[in-house]
C-alpha cells in the first residue's frame, strides 16, 4: 500500500524526505487544539471545581501577616471541607480601580468569591451577582455584627457581604517633624483653621506640613466624606434627592483647596496614594498625613523605628466630630459555580459564632492588620490589644465617632470626586462646584432604579 | 508508438473521470496561498475584525457587565452629545496629538539625522535611546513620578538650585498634560528613530555627492533631497504616531500609572475615559459607542492622509 501511495505521488514527492503536507496539518491541528485546551476558557471547565477567593493581599506583598493570615485561613477550610477554596492574587491596582474584576464578570467568569469595599457594593450589588449571605449566618452572628458597621452590606435586611474589619480615617504625625518645628503633643491640632497653622508651621522647602489624597478615585472620596458630614452636610437627603448643594459640602471643598493653595499640602502623593504612610510620612513627604488604622500596622511591619503619634479628625467652626469607617468585606458570587459552598466558606469564615471565627476576625484586626473588629464578641475578644497603643486611641477616641462609608453608584461618585478635584487642585469655586456636582446627583437619581443609597 | 499514442489518448479522459476532484497545479497554488494566509487571517478577523464588530454593535445597547443587554439605538450616542466629560476629553486629545505628533516627528528624525553615521559610538547611542522601550511603561511611569513628584523630586530640586522651583509638574492642571506629552516623546522617540534611520540609510550617497558638487549646503541637501525621498517614512510615522496618540496603549498606560486622569480630569484622555466608563462605571454600551466614534475619527485622519499623499503613493518627479 504504502508502495503504491509512493509510486502515485505527483513528481518529487516520493523522493522527498520528512513528513508528508498531510501529516504536518494533521499536526498543527493537533498542536492547535492542544493551546485551544491550555487557555482558561477552553479548559475552565475541566479543571477542578474549586472556589476561586480573589483578593490583593499576596505572600510577599506589603505586610506578610495578612497574607498568611489568607493562607491559613484558606488551609483550615481546605482541611476540612471537600469543596476547596484557592486563593487568587491580584494586584492592589488592578483590583481597586482595575480591569480585573469588572472584565471578570462582563465575560461570565467572576470569581466565587472576592472581597468589596462599601464604595463597589452597589455596582455588584444592583448587578445581581452578589450572593445574599443570611441563610448562612446564624441569628446569633448576624446580631454579634455592629449595626452600623453591617448597614451598608444589606438591602432589604438581608446580608450580602461580611465585613472582615472596620477603618476608621484619622490624622497621623511624625513626631520628629514636631520637635523640629518647637511643637509637642499640646499642639496636635483641633480645628481646620488649627491644622492649617500647624501644618503651615511644620512645612519646610523639603516637606509639606499635611497630606490629604490628591488621585481621583473612590479612595479620595473616602477620605473626603468625613469633612462633609463634619460641617452637617451629605451627598442625599430624606426625599431622596441630592444634598450635596450645601454650605456645608462648599466648606468642606474649600478646606482641601486651602490647604493646597497655602503650600501646605502636596498636588502628589508619593507611594500607592495618599493610603500609603510609609512613602509619604515616614519618608519625611509630610509631616501629618490624613489616613486610616491600618496604618499602624504597615508603619509596624515597614518603619518600626518611625516616632509617629495619631489624633482624630478636626472640625470645623461649629461642627461636629465624625469620621468615616471603611473596610473591606467577603461576598459571594451568585452566579459562580457552587453559590452554597461560597456562602458557607464566607459564613464559616467571618460569620459564625464558633470560637475559630471570632478569633479569625481578632487576628486578622489586631495581628494580621490594625483594625477595629466589626463584630462585638471579636471586640470584646481582643480588648487586651484595644487596650493599649495606638489601637487604645483608636478605640477610644477616633472609632467611637465612625459613620460606615456611604455606598454610591458610579455616577454620583465621579460627580463628588470632580468637584473635589476641580476645588483641590483646578482652583474652582466651591459653591459652584458643589452646585454642579448636586445638579449631576439628581440628574442621576430621577432614573436610579437600584438599591438605596446609604 | 501510435498504438500507445492512442490507447494513452483514450484512457486520460478516464483517469480524469475516475478522479474528478483532483486540482490543477494552479488550483493547489491556490489554495496553498491562502492556506499559508489563513492563520493570520483568521487570528486577525478573531482577534481584530469580530471584537471591532461587536464593539460597534454594542454602542447601540445599554450593557449592564453582568450579562445584561438591552437596545437602546442611538440613546448612548445622543449621551455623548450632551456629556462635558467626553468633550473635555476629546479636548484633551486633540491638545496630546497636536503636540506629541510634530514632537515625536521632530525628535525621531532630529535623531536619527544626528546619528546616522555608523559609527560604533553612534551604535550605542542608539541602544541608550531605544532603551526605554525595552522598559515596562509601568515601570517608566512609576519612576516619572518619582522623578517629577511636588518639592523633593530630581526635577524641582534641579531648578531650585537656579532659585526657581515650587512646581508641582504632575498635578498642576497647566503642567500635568505637557509633562505626559514630554515623557511619551522620551519613551516613543527612540523607536521613530529607528524607522527614520531605516529611511535614510534607503537613500542613495550619490544623491548627496551631486549635491554637494552643485555647491548645495547641508540645509539645502536636507530640504531638496532627505525631506522629500523620505515622504514615505514621514507618512507611516505620522500616521503611527497620531493613532499611538489617540488610542495607543503606551498613552493610556502612562496617564493610568502617572496621572488617573487628574487633576482635575486636565489628562484624562478620550481613551482613558472610554475606560473609566466601561471598567469603572459599567457602561459598556456607552464606552463602546464612544470608541467607536474614536474609531471613525482615526479613520478620518487616516483618508486625509491618504488623499494627501494620493493614496500613498510617492513619487519624486
Amino acid at each position: 500500500m504504502s508502495d503504491k501511495t509512493k509510486a502515485d505521488a505527483p513528481n518529487g514527492a516520493k523522493d522527498r524526505p520528512g513528513p508528508s503536507r498531510r501529516t504536518v496539518l494533521a499536526g498543527g491541528a493537533v498542536a492547535a487544539g492542544a493551546t485551544a485546551l491550555s487557555f482558561p476558557y477552553v479548559s475552565r471547565g475541566l479543571a477542578a471545581e474549586s472556589l476561586k477567593f480573589w483578593q490583593f493581599y499576596a505572600p510577599g506583598g506589603g505586610v506578610a501577616t495578612q497574607s498568611k493570615w489568607f493562607e491559613d485561613m484558606a488551609k483550615s477550610w481546605n482541611d476540612s471541607h471537600d469543596v476547596k477554596v484557592e486563593l487568587v492574587y491580584v494586584p492592589n491596582n488592578a483590583y481597586m480601580d482595575g480591569t480585573k474584576l469588572p472584565t471578570a464578570f462582563a465575560s461570565g467568569a467572576g470569581p466565587d468569591l472576592f472581597i468589596i469595599s462599601p464604595g463597589d457594593f452597589l455596582r455588584y450589588y444592583n448587578g445581581g451577582v452578589l450572593l445574599d449571605l443570611t441563610p448562612f449566618i446564624d441569628k446569633a452572628a448576624q446580631d454579634d455584627l455592629f449595626p452600623g458597621v453591617i448597614a451598608n452590606r444589606m438591602v432589604d435586611g438581608k446580608i450580602y457581604g461580611l465585613p472582615m474589619e472596620v477603618e476608621p480615617m484619622a490624622m497621623y504625625y511624625s513626631v520628629d517633624a514636631f520637635n523640629e518645628a518647637g511643637l509637642t503633643e499640646k499642639d496636635v491640632p483641633k480645628t481646620w483653621e488649627d491644622l492649617l497653622t500647624v501644618g503651615k508651621k511644620l512645612t519646610t522647602d523639603k516637606r509639606f506640613g499635611v497630606l490629604f489624597e490628591t488621585a481621583p478615585g473612590y479612595y479620595q472620596n473616602f477620605t473626603w466624606y468625613p469633612f462633609l458630614w463634619q460641617g452637617g452636610g451629605d451627598i442625599q437627603s430624606k426625599d431622596g434627592k441630592s444634598a450635596f448643594n450645601s454650605p456645608a459640602a462648599a466648606q468642606a471643598l474649600k478646606f482641601w483647596q486651602d490647604a493646597v493653595n497655602m503650600g501646605v499640602s502636596p498636588r502628589k502623593v508619593l507611594g500607592g496614594g495618599g493610603w500609603d504612610v510609609v512613602p509619604n510620612l515616614a519618608s519625611g513627604y509630610c509631616a501629618m498625613q490624613n489616613v486610616g488604622i491600618w496604618a499602624i500596622s504597615q508603619l509596624h511591619e515597614n518603619a518600626p523605628n518611625f516616632k509617629y503619634g495619631v489624633f482624630k479628625l478636626p472640625t470645623p467652626p461649629g461642627g461636629k466630630y465624625v469620621t468615616v469607617g471603611g473596610g473591606w468585606a467577603f461576598v459571594a458570587n451568585a452566579k459562580g459555580k457552587n453559590p452554597k459552598a461560597a456562602g458557607e466558606f464566607c459564613a464559616w469564615a467571618l460569620g459564625s459564632m464558633s470560637p475559630d471565627s471570632i478569633e479569625r476576625v481578632v487576628d486578622w484586626c489586631t495581628k494580621a492588620k490594625s483594625d477595629m473588629p466589626p463584630r462585638k464578641s471579636a471586640l470584646e475578644k481582643g480588648k487586651e490589644a484595644y487596650s493599649k497603643g495606638f489601637l487604645k486611641v483608636f478605640a477610644d477616641d477616633i472609632y467611637p465617632g465612625a459613620r460606615a462609608e456611604p455606598r454610591v453608584p458610579p455616577p454620583v461618585y465621579k460627580a463628588i470626586s470632580d468637584a473635589i478635584q476641580a476645588c483641590q487642585l483646578n482652583g474652582q469655586k466651591p459653591e459652584e462646584a458643589a452646585a454642579a456636582a448636586s445638579q449631576q446627583i439628581d440628574a442621576f437619581l430621577a432614573g436610579y432604579k437600584g438599591a438605596p443609597i446609604l | 508508438m501510435a498504438n500507445a499514442l492512442r490507447s494513452n489518448s483514450v484512457a486520460m479522459p478516464a483517469a480524469r473521470k475516475a478522479a474528478g476532484f483532483r486540482l490543477s497545479s494552479r488550483q493547489r497554488e491556490w489554495i496553498a496561498g491562502y492556506l499559508f494566509v489563513a492563520p493570520d487571517a483568521i487570528g486577525l478577523l478573531i482577534f481584530v475584525g469580530a471584537p471591532m464588530l461587536l464593539s460597534l454593535s454594542l454602542g447601540f445597547f445599554s450593557v449592564s457587565g453582568f450579562g445584561e443587554y438591552s437596545f437602546v439605538g442611538l440613546a448612548n450616542y445622543r449621551r455623548m452629545l450632551g456629556d462635558p466629560l467626553f468633550w473635555q476629553s476629546l479636548k484633551v486629545t486633540v491638545f496630546y496629538v497636536v503636540m506629541l505628533v510634530p514632537a515625536l516627528y521632530v525628535c525621531g528624525l532630529g535623531l536619527a539625522l544626528l546619528i546616522q553615521a555608523d559609527t560604533r559610538f553612534n551604535g550605542f547611542v542608539r541602544t541608550l535611546l531605544f532603551m526605554p522601550q525595552t522598559v515596562s511603561l509601568v515601570v517608566v511611569g512609576l519612576v516619572w513620578q518619582v522623578l517629577l513628584i511636588d518639592k523633593i523630586g530630581l526635577l524641582n530640586r534641579l531648578i531650585s538650585a537656579l532659585g526657581v522651583g515650587g512646581f508641582s509638574w504632575l498635578g498642576d492642571p497647566r503642567l500635568a498634560l505637557i509633562m505626559v506629552v514630554v515623557i511619551s516623546v522620551w519613551f516613543l522617540m527612540g523607536f521613530y528613530m529607528l524607522i527614520f534611520l531605516g529611511g535614510l540609510q534607503d537613500i542613495p550617497r550619490e544623491y548627496y555627492e551631486a549635491a554637494k558638487i552643485d555647491g548645495a549646503g547641508p540645509v539645502a541637501s536636507f530640504y531638496r533631497i532627505t525631506l522629500p525621498l523620505l515622504r514615505p517614512t514621514s507618512f507611516f510615522v505620522l500616521l503611527v504616531s497620531t493613532v499611538t496618540a489617540v488610542c495607543g496603549s503606551q498613552t493610556f498606560d502612562l496617564v493610568y500609572i502617572m496621572t488617573r486622569g487628574g487633576p482635575a480630569n486636565t489628562t484624562s484622555l478620550a481613551i482613558f475615559y472610554v475606560y473609566q466608563q466601561a471598567f469603572l462605571f459599567n457602561e459598556y454600551g456607552y464606552a463602546a459607542a464612544m470608541a467607536s466614534v474614536l474609531v471613525v475619527v482615526l479613520m478620518l485622519i487616516t483618508v486625509l492622509l491618504f488623499m494627501l499623499t494620493r493614496g500613498g503613493r510617492f513619487t519624486y518627479d
